[in-house]
């Protein structure tokens, strides 16, 4: 079964570029699909690993397009490196957001939700470095490297996918470690993993490090294939909003879920929606995941695989006698 | 007629068709795109510039029936950068150039998007300077800020008012607009007080009671937007500041806010091209007017005026490129738009190395009864300037 995956991946890196490549628009909503599916990733592993919902993403998005972007331009620094930055000053940002970690369910979204809003007035009033409500134009774009520009549709569009492949192989490696089967149990109870040692707020804490990288990653790349940065484009609502979205669309509690529902929800608004209805598409699109909860609430990944769970090998249960034997 | 004389009449068809078809000025299908907010938080603002976007290539349409015709493409960019520029790429490879936008903030991205495609890109909705400072060849704007701030300082000047207290939003258009009243004020000998303000605050009588009791300035300024000039003016009639008058610059001295604020407004001088009622005297206006209504079932605003003088500008310049053959030349539209020195419905334009128009001076229009009468310049006067008068 890991075939697929890998042909799936392999197709991205080698198929597309081919199909695709030529065609500057399809390719600037896909690099704009995979954005949002790095930061519906970064979500995820808050959210399906950590046990923790956040409605403000947003916060680590813009933090770490900022600190890219000012590094780029003000300080001359290599842009993949700024990029690197930009995730290490989200990160950084996640630190001051760690006394929320004492809240748990609406009260953590709550509170990050107050945190992006904080980071927002901050960018906005921190004139003299971030250039205020003005925000900062002309973001150095991606570098030319070995004679590949980078900057080109193709380039971004290779960047991004790496990025989130990484961000996967991550997430991946975290929930197959003993820390990932720690966060499971603390999904059961938290009190009981507690109780036999786990230390759950610093594993809650790790993983909203983790998360804030990626997204902060990711708001870095999108400031320097942008090219431009304002506090309330960088802190928007959407960058919370949107990651949320996809995961239920796509299919909440599962690693592929969020990153289908953002390229889905976000290429069928743009390719089919905006043209059938140019204006108030977003109509149709609320329809439509309106429509997805009420007859798929757990998403459109189960929907897509179900056809396909009769071929799957059924699991064995073991008689009475042999877990008896294994308990021994 | 003979074989040899049907030949001759045939080959001469042939040969003035191949004439009139083949060389510059000949009929030629333009197509321009319009990448601009029809959705969002700008939507209000971008819909009423495409109109009159639209009004300039059915005008042109009509004007060159036969001869040449303009296709125009517009795309929602939905109030949002990253939307712009995918609006951009997409109607890239299909366009010859690009009029469109509204917001600093948006035009950036779209129009170095449209740089990188090679194509002109021609706006009014983005008055931030930073705007014409990186270097692009492609990029043109018939305003800037710094014609909201000479109109603003002129009428002062004329008024001999002496203290002045600004109120400006913390946005990046505004707040440089602000800047450049200042300065001009503070030049001409004026004490100025400013105050700027969150884009997100709607209590405007905190600021109101500083200007009252320590500015005591003779005129309040006001620059921002809409909704904040409605706070400031609501809650100057509570705080009732002892000013001479109250001004500001766009989206003011509008027929949209003379008709939803009549009393909030009376007596606020805003920049305005048009005076409300329309009334427009020379004979393309009037056409502009009356095209304007056909499509729209209305009067234009001055959103509408902007969006039609920039395409027309840009409609005319790719005609003289076609005619020069230089059209599909790199630069060519470019390079006419340079050679651009003309009257227009908003003022004369002329556009330097930068692509900015440096002739660019609003006129300031005062909200009287239900009318918006023009007061400065002398010359675009439709009426005299009440003075001293408040709202209240």
């Amino acid at each position: 079964m890991r075939a697929f995956p890998i042909a799936i991946v392999a197709a991205c890196y080698l198929v597309v570029p081919v199909v695709l490549g030529s065609n500057d628009y399809i390719l600037s909503l896909v690099i704009a699909a995979l954005t949002l599916a790095a930061i519906a990733l970064s979500w995820a592993l808050l959210g399906n690993l950590g046990g923790m919902v956040s409605f403000g993403h947003a916060a680590f998005f813009g933090v770490g397009a900022y600190t890219s972007a000012l590094l780029a331009k003000d300080l001359g620094v290599p842009v993949f490196l700024a990029m690197l930055a930009g995730g290490a000053g989200a990160a950084l940002a996640s630190v001051v957001t760690m006394p929320a970690l004492r809240l748990r369910g609406p009260y953590f979204a709550l509170a990050i939700l107050a945190y992006a809003q904080i980071f927002r007035i901050l960018a906005n009033q921190m004139t003299g470095v971030t250039g205020g409500a003005g925000g900062i134009l002309s973001i150095p774009p991606l570098p030319t490297v070995f004679g590949f520009d980078f900057s080109s549709k193709l380039g971004a569009y290779l960047v991004i996918l790496t990025l989130l492949v990484l961000g996967i192989l991550a997430y991946k490696a975290i929930r197959d470690s003993y820390w990932g089967l720690a966060l499971k149990a603390m999904h059961d109870s938290e009190d009981a993993t507690r109780v036999i040692g786990v230390p759950s707020t610093r594993l809650k804490a790790a993983m909203l490090v983790v998360s804030a990288f990626m997204a902060g990653v990711a708001g870095a790349f999108n400031a320097h294939v942008i090219g431009f940065l304002e506090p309330d484009y960088a802190f928007a609502g959407t960058w919370s909003v949107i990651p949320v979205v996809a995961a239920i669309f796509g299919g909440y509690r599962t690693l592929s879920g969020p990153i289908l529902g953002a390229l889905v929800i976000y290429l069928l608004d743009q390719l089919l929606f905006k043209t059938l209805m140019p204006q108030g598409h977003q109509i149709m699109f609320g329809v439509l995941l309106g429509a997805m909860i009420l007859f798929s609430p757990s998403g459109l990944l189960p929907l897509l695989t179900k056809p396909f769970a009769r071929f799957k090998p059924a699991k064995r249960t073991p008689t009475p006698e042999k877990r008896h034997a294994a308990a021994a | 007629m003979t074989f040899r004389s049907r030949s001759l009449a045939c080959t001469a068809a042939a040969a003035l068709a191949l004439l009139l078809s083949a060389g510059p000025g000949s009929a030629t299908d333009f197509a321009i795109g319009s990448q601009i907010a029809m959705s969002g938080a700008l939507a209000r603002v971008g819909m009423a510039t495409n109109e009159g976007v639209t009004v300039a290539v059915e005008m042109f349409n009509r004007a060159h029936q036969g001869r040449h015709s303009v296709k125009l493409t517009s795309i929602d960019d939905e109030s949002n950068p990253a939307k712009a520029v995918s609006a951009i790429e997409r109607m890239a490879p299909d366009v010859q150039a690009f009029s469109g936008g509204y917001g600093s903030n948006i035009i950036g991205p779209a129009s170095e998007t449209a740089e990188r495609a090679g194509k002109v890109y021609m706006t009014s909705g983005g008055v931030a300077s930073e705007l014409v400072k990186r270097g692009l060849t492609n990029f043109f704007r018939i305003n800037n800020g710094e014609g909201y701030s000479r109109a603003l300082v002129g009428l002062f000047g004329d008024l001999d008012i002496k203290s002045v207290a600004i109120l400006h939003s913390t946005k990046d258009a505004t707040q440089e607009v602000a800047h450049q009243v200042e300065d001009g004020l503070v030049g001409r000998g004026v004490k100025v007080s400013t105050h700027a303000f969150d884009p997100a605050i709607s209590d405007f009588k905190p600021v109101l009671h500083k200007v009252k009791v320590l500015d005591e300035p003779d005129a309040i300024v006001m620059i921002g937007y809409e909704n904040d000039y409605v706070g400031i003016l609501r809650a100057a009639r509570v705080m009732q500041p002892k000013v001479k008058l109250i001004s500001g610059v766009w989206s003011l001295a509008t027929g949209k806010m003379a008709n939803d604020f009549p009393e909030l407004m009376q007596n606020v001088v805003g920049t305005s091209t048009l005076p409300y009622p329309v009334a427009f005297t020379d004979p393309e206006a009037q056409e502009f007017a009356k095209v304007y209504k056909e499509l729209y079932k209305k009067a234009p605003d001055y959103l509408g005026v902007f969006g039609y003088v920039q395409t027309k500008l840009l409609l005319d310049a790719m005609l003289r490129a076609d005619e020069a053959g230089t059209l599909k030349q790199p630069g060519g539209i470019a390079a006419e738009l340079r050679r651009t020195a003309t009257e227009t419905l908003i003022g004369p334009v002329r556009f330097d190395e930068r692509g900015d128009n440096p002739e660019f001076t609003h006129r300031m229009g005062q909200h009287q009864g239900k009318q918006v009468v023009l007061v400065w310049p002398e010359k675009a006067a439709t009426g005299p300037v009440k003075f001293p008068a408040t709202p209240w």
